[in-house]
């Protein structure tokens, strides 16, 4: 079972913009590539995943400067529905390339809205970089507060991190507080959606990055598509990112391999079990 | 005595309508019947009882060419009803919306039209189609314009064709102001192409005007000075965008409206007595065929001071700009003049849409259903009526008269006096938009018509 799926390139990568850097997640990947296609006219704007009013609760929008992509650094780990921000990227903030970031189901919508375009009418040529993040599932946010608030006893607003790693879940706080609970307390609180998802390493993305196979503040990244080779190869030759041959780090492509054959095995049960409750059909998985 | 001939379906416009014409020995027309025979849809009725919010969106589904001015008319009717002011600069938009899709229209209209016309100084007729010159680049510019047009209408609208932007009590969004960036520029790329296409349109026409013949289905058909002229009147409710009932000097007195049904109109059963086959595409039809216009037409008849009214970029010109040609060619030159209006209206509201102001209105009462509210916009074919009436924030009463519906008893006049080839070139000059102009008909046994229209 290839669950990888296609891809033309994978490497270890870290920003070398110290000011992406700061904030990001791990390697500052997304941030620093989209900043790149912006200066470069690549893209006009791109939708991804920002803060909102609440805490943790993050909101799509439109970015559209340096500045604004900023705003967008650093993991989420609940709901973020960008798609819905997709056409209005084309309409209202009349974007011609719209970049757009994602988990691995986003980008299956992405892609499905690029082929099928219903309801996005003038869309699917307007989409000019695609970046997928993986992802093992996602929580709804009333389950995020439970989970912060309840099974790490901290404040939302006070949380500075979040993280998902070595079978841990945990929290950081701004004073500098750090909790982390085993991942098993936070499956029920799970969006049950996820439960189904076959795609780990966004299969269908340009470009596809995640922290798991590289080393702390190193991202790993699949490069998939003709636009994503011609994108991150100018954006290396600009010096964007630094890289390292992905079999010389530890833990390496194993680690994707495993935890993506782990999701997806466990999920493709799920999809297998929903073949009898009722629907009569079991879900095939176009991805792999 | 004449014969009756039959154009059944005309060509190259919107929705379905025939022709049943009586002609004299020379084959001149006597008396003209342009009917719509589009199956009736029904919207009126069913958007009855539907929360206000749904029935703009509804309506603008009456048709897919100028959705724009459906969706307009019912918010601001909706909006008349219920007593909302909305905010300038949701207005401003409304405004643009319009504009592009009246731009896009018109372009669709020389399509249409083209066809009909020669190349100055050859008798070569226009074929957009050909890959030859000048008709690839012809075809380029008017689909330049379209795009452009549908560009526009797609950012300030939300949709290409059916804005999804539009609500009542304003707009959804503003636009930001790199998408206002975007539409000046495109604006600012129409201005010459469509100056270009309308010195086009207007050379083409003339050169029409003075021939001396055509050719239709092989022969020459000769063109009448007088081709298209009616003597009855005009109604344009502005010149640009439209009115309502809540303005206090109207353009138009609805009190005066009158809507008859087809059958005071047109003519009884009638059996088809000549046939020509080599009339494009596929002949007329066959002699001995039984027609019965008056029961088959499916469009309502309204009368304005009691007589037809000719609607349209025309009958705006010349009630607000003295424009005085009459006929076919006089209507078709008014509508490439509209061009122009179009896109610098587009950009003059540019200029002023301020892209941080508030488009939506708030609150919105839900209306006490007491008054009868109307609303006009100004499409590219005329006149588009609205009457609506909101209770409790569902449509009570909706009826609609929109332009080809006015235009199809001046121009069923409007035929008299052409050879009867020429029919469609005629109607084509209204630039017919039939299936919007499909009422709801009720038939009793004996299939008599018994309708009664909403209004009264
Ligand atoms: S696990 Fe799959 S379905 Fe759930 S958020 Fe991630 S990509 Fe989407």
């Amino acid at each position: 079972m290839n669950v990888l799926g296609k891809y033309k390139s994978v490497v270890s990568a870290r920003s070398t913009d110290k000011e992406i850097l700061k904030a990001s997640q791990d390697g500052g990947i997304v941030t620093s590539l989209f900043a790149y296609a912006l200066e470069q006219g690549i893209i006009d704007g791109a939708v991804l995943a920002g803060p909102s009013s609440r805490p943790w609760q993050p909101q799509p929008f439109v970015a559209t400067t340096r500045a604004e992509l900023l705003k967008a650094r650093g993991t989420k780990y609940n709901i973020c529905p960008q798609i819905s921000m997709l056409k209005e990227a084309t309409r209202s903030y009349g974007l011609d390339k719209v970049g757009i970031v994602g988990v691995p189901c986003q980008i299956q919508a992405t892609r499905k809205a690029q082929l099928y375009p219903i309801g996005m009418r003038d869309v699917p040529d307007k989409i000019a970089l695609v970046v997928g993040i993986y992802c093992m599932e996602v929580f709804p946010y009333k389950g995020m507060q439970l989970i912060v608030e309840d099974h790490a006893g901290q404040k939302l607003q006070s949380v500075k991190k979040m993280e998902i790693g070595k079978g841990k879940f945990t929290v950081i706080t701004e004073r500098g507080n750090v909790t982390q609970l085993p991942l098993k307390v936070t499956h029920k609180y799970e969006q049950p959606g996820c439960h189904v998802c076959l795609d780990y390493v966004a299969n269908t993305a340009d470009v596809s990055t995640g922290s798991v196979g590289s080393p702390d503040g190193w991202s790993t990244v699949f490069v998939r598509s003709r636009i994503g080779e011609d994108v991150w190869g100018k954006a290396m030759a600009a010096g964007c990112f630094e890289t390292k041959p992905i079999d010389q780090v530890k833990p390496g492509l194993e680690m994707v391999t495993k935890l993506a054959t782990e999701k997806i095995t466990k999920n493709q049960k799920t999809v297998d079990e929903r073949a009898h409750f009722g629907v009569g059909k079991a879900l095939r998985n176009p991805y792999i | 005595m004449g014969k009756v001939v039959e154009i059944s379906p005309t060509t190259r416009h919107e929705g379905r309508s025939k022709l049943v014409l009586q002609v004299d020995d020379e084959g001149i027309i006597t008396v003209g019947n342009w009917i719509s025979v589009t199956p009736v849809r029904g919207l009126e009725k069913a958007v009855l009882g539907k929360p206000m919010e749904q029935v703009p969106k509804l309506l603008s589904r009456v048709c897919g060419i100028c959705p724009v001015a459906h969706a307009l008319a019912a918010v601001e009717a909706i909006e008349t009803s219920i007593g909302v002011e909305i905010p300038a600069d949701a207005h401003t938009l409304r405004v643009i919306l319009h504009c592009a899709n009246r731009l896009n229209n018109h372009a669709l209209s020389n399509i249409f039209t083209l066809p009909d016309l020669y190349i100055p100084g050859t008798d070569r007729k226009i074929n957009l189609f050909s890959p030859e010159e000048p008709m690839r680049s012809i075809a380029r510019r008017i689909q330049r314009i379209r795009e452009i047009a549908q560009g526009i209408t797609e950012i300030a609208g939300g949709e290409a064709i059916h804005p999804t932007n539009t609500r009542i009590g304003g707009m959804y969004y503003n636009i930001t102001s790199r998408a206002k960036q975007k539409l000046t520029d495109l604006a600012k790329e129409a201005v010459d192409i469509v100056k270009t296409q309308m010195d086009f349109m207007i050379a083409v026409l003339r050169n029409f005007q003075r021939r001396d013949w055509t050719e239709i289905g092989g022969r020459q058909i000769p063109i009448p000075r007088n081709l298209g002229y009616h003597s009855e009147g005009y109604l344009a409710t502005d010149s640009l965008y439209g009115t309502s009932s809540r303005t206090s000097v109207q353009s138009w007195d609805p009190d005066h409206l009158r809507e008859i049904r087809p059958w005071n109109f047109y003519m009884g059963e009638v059996t088809i007595d000549l046939e020509d086959s080599t009339y494009p595409i596929g002949g007329t039809t066959a002699a001995g065929t039984v027609v019965h216009p008056k029961r088959e037409a499916t469009n309502a008849i309204p009368l304005y001071n009691g007589r037809p009214v000719e609607v349209g970029p025309r009958a705006r010109m010349a009630l607000y700009q003295g424009f005085n040609e009459k006929g076919t060619i006089g209507q078709q030159v008014a509508r490439q003049m509209e061009y122009m209006t179009d896109v610098h209206e587009i950009l003059n509201r540019l200029d002023t849409l301020n892209t941080s102001g508030k488009v939506l209105t708030d609150p919105i009462p839900p209306g006490d259903g007491k008054t009868l509210a109307w609303a006009t916009t100004e499409p590219a074919r005329g006149t588009n009526v609205h009457f609506v009436r909101v209770r409790e924030g569902k449509v009570a009463d909706y009826s609609m008269i929109v332009p080809t519906t006015w235009n199809f008893p001046v121009c069923s006049k409007a035929l008299s006096g052409a050879p009867w080839q020429l029919a469609e070139v005629i109607i084509r000059g209204y630039d017919p938009c039939v299936s919007c102009a499909t009422h709801m008909i009720v038939l009793d046994p004996d299939k008599n018509v018994v309708a009664q229209n909403l209004i009264r």
